[in-house]
């Protein structure tokens, strides 16, 4: 049993509820953890170390509701190559991001231009409402690499999203080319992380390519 | 239709009180693309019973018209405009809300005017601007002075506030903010803190009791190089601007630099690394003037340090995983402050020793402090727990501010 202010049971949060966003989440929908509620941990022997955890998760775009989860985060043994294994169930319901991705998905493919964006939110904080569902699918595809480059020793946030654009398509997907900055809260690096996310009402977001940007910040 | 029938009667209603509501107006911005056209808009315009008001008015087609029209009207515009092939965009989508949003603005900002003579506590400003409002503070009030302590690396001032009323170098507080430049809430929240310190002694019982046995010494820049650098050219610097023999790379991390298991685990001993512990102890000015100050002083019993983000509330120690011999009443304390914290807007904090709450950390200032002999040493990681990050919206400043003030009272009353 680990008490929930310990540092490893809130890295093991941290991947989970990443791996939690890259499913459900989306331009609509910004999941967060509002509290953990539980933290267990079991070391297997030749395989790795096991965490059990009680989540109490929130949409910030409607925090008056949350939902509990309770999830399972498996570090392998030996901290190169492989993601961590998440598995997480989510009980009951946030609210139905149905409107919102329809609205954000035509607004989207109606542009005439390509959308281009910078600094969100920018050095105070400020993201404009219209950009508001571009941040939450960086969020979305910030969740996947968190999931895939997570260890025991490390616990990652999104920072910022640097730079975005829009890719247009022959196929009904959107496609988002971003750069994000990830902050990596034990080695205290900032690092530049290139992320093409592609997004469906239905489907959800996929991450096709990313790569950790070569050269120093 | 009943949308429409709503509308002209709150219209109607709003207008017999002499209220002007703009529920439901849009502007649009047109663009016109030859002569036609723009003849088209002034036919527009001349229809008295449509009430547009056109903020840019059709002359050419080469300048954009700007149209606000009134709620019931914007369907039956728009049906025009599409059927003549008329381009469009819409640019406010519903004037009220702008202008809700505009008097709410305001009249923030005249209460912050009011209470805070001029310097927007509850926004974030860059270097020179705190300076002077520093300068303001001390010349308000006779108990704050402003002292330097050293200078930075690329020879910027430590400016420390010192609240002073009276006595001969009275037991002390120290509290200290932005060591890492990026932490933009720490600085804010400590200008807010330093303003509230000022204007409340005389009035609040705690502030004013306080003071009269106390000194407060505080420094809102810690490391104003890198401050600077945030504002100019990358806002998620952390370190100092301190050039490096030997490498491409600049800057030490402030808080890795202290002699407190120096050059132990969780630190870099790598240039090029956002937590790279710098040659040897104290080899950033910006520490050495605070170990030189607090040392000459000699009588500090509490160092309190802001950082952001993550809400916790810690104590030593960071180098290494074993529990201070003050443990029991440092958890205590601490639980106390989260809780004082909590009880303003909920927001919580965990409290812990640093090796067991984020990292073990060696070099740190808080674990140089108590080793030091200042028993009350606590670090706190300000808001939020990732949403925002370091880019915490200015909104949040005066909240987060005050909710530290109280953890911070907290620990100060038990001193």
């Amino acid at each position: 049993e680990l008490p929930p202010s310990h540092f490893s049971a809130g890295r093991a949060a941290a991947v989970a509820v990443g791996y939690l966003r890259y499913l459900r989440g989306g331009p609509g929908q910004g999941l967060e953890l509002r509290a953990l509620r539980r933290a267990r941990r079991q070391d297997i022997n030749d395989v790795g170390h096991k965490y059990y955890l009680e989540l109490e998760l929130e949409d910030v775009l409607d925090k008056g509701r949350t939902v509990n989860c309770t999830a399972e985060v498996l570090y392998h043994l030996g901290s190169k190559g492989t993601a961590p294994d998440v598995q997480a169930t989510v009980q009951g319901e946030l609210r139905s991001t149905e409107e919102a991705d329809k609205e954000f998905y035509h607004r989207i493919r109606s542009l005439e231009k390509e959308l281009v964006a910078e600094n969100i939110p920018d050095s105070q904080g400020n993201v404009p409402p219209e950009l508001e569902p571009i941040h939450l699918l960086a969020w979305a595809a910030s969740g996947y690499v968190i999931w895939q480059n997570s260890t025991e020793n490390t616990k990652f946030h999104l920072a910022q999203v640097k730079h975005v654009k829009q890719v247009k398509r022959s196929d009904e997907d959107l496609q988002f080319d971003y750069v994000l900055l990830l902050h990596e809260m034990v080695s205290q690096e900032v690092i530049p992380w290139e992320v093409t996310v592609l997004w469906h009402p239905q489907r959800g977001a996929r991450v096709p390519r990313d790569r950790r940007q070569p050269g120093h910040a | 239709a009943n949308m429409k029938l709503i509308l002209i009667f709150s219209a109607l209603i709003g207008a017999s009180l002499c209220l002007e509501t703009f529920v439901g107006h849009q502007v649009l911005r047109i663009k016109t693309k030859n002569e036609e056209e723009v003849k088209q808009l002034q036919l527009l315009e001349s229809l008295e019973h449509l009430e547009l008001d056109f903020w840019i008015n059709p002359s050419a087609p080469a300048l954009p018209v700007d149209v606000r029209i009134p709620a019931v009207s914007v369907q039956s515009v728009k049906a025009f405009l599409e059927s003549q092939g008329i381009e469009y965009s819409i640019l406010i989508e519903d004037l009220q809300d702008v202008l809700d949003k505009e008097q709410q603005d305001m009249a923030e900002s005249a209460q912050r005017q009011r209470s805070s003579s001029s310097f927007d506590f509850g926004a974030y400003h860059a270097l020179d601007d705190i300076n002077n409002e520093l300068d303001h503070l001390a010349s308000e009030y006779s108990f704050v002075e402003k002292i330097q302590i050293g200078e930075s690396y690329e020879k910027r001032p430590l400016y420390v506030l010192k609240f002073s009323t009276g006595g001969s170098n009275r037991p002390a507080i120290w509290l200290d903010a932005g060591i890492h430049s990026r932490e933009w809430v720490t600085q804010a929240s400590a200008l807010w803190i330093a303003n509230k310190i000022a204007s409340d002694y005389g009035t609040d019982a705690s502030i004013t009791s306080l003071l009269d046995k106390m000194d407060l010494f505080l420094l809102p820049v810690a490391n104003p190089d890198g401050f600077v650098y945030t504002h100019t050219s990358n806002r998620m610097w952390r370190k100092t601007r301190s050039k490096i023999p030997g490498s491409i790379c600049v800057g030490v991390d402030p808080n890795r630099n202290w002699d407190a298991g120096f050059g132990g685990p969780g630190a870099s001993s790598k240039p090029c690394s956002d937590s790279y512990r710098g040659p040897r102890a104290n080899s950033e000015v910006e520490v050495k003037s605070v170990v030189d100050f607090i040392t000459n002083h000699g009588n500090f019993k509490a160092f309190l340090t802001l950082h952001s983000y993550s809400q916790l509330l810690m104590y030593p120690y960071g180098y290494k995983c074993t529990r201070p011999d003050d443990y029991a009443e440092l958890e205590s304390l601490g639980r106390a402050a989260a809780s004082s914290i909590q009880s303003l807007y909920g927001t919580t904090f965990q409290v812990g020793t640093i090796c067991k709450t984020i990292y073990q950390a060696s070099g740190g200032s808080i674990d140089w402090s108590y080793d030091n002999g200042i028993k009350y040493s606590f670090a706190f990681e300000l808001r939020d727990t990732g949403r925002y990050g370091f880019l915490l919206p200015a909104n949040q400043i005066i909240p987060a501010a005050k909710e530290t003030w109280l953890g911070l009272k907290k620990i100060m009353e038990h001193v």
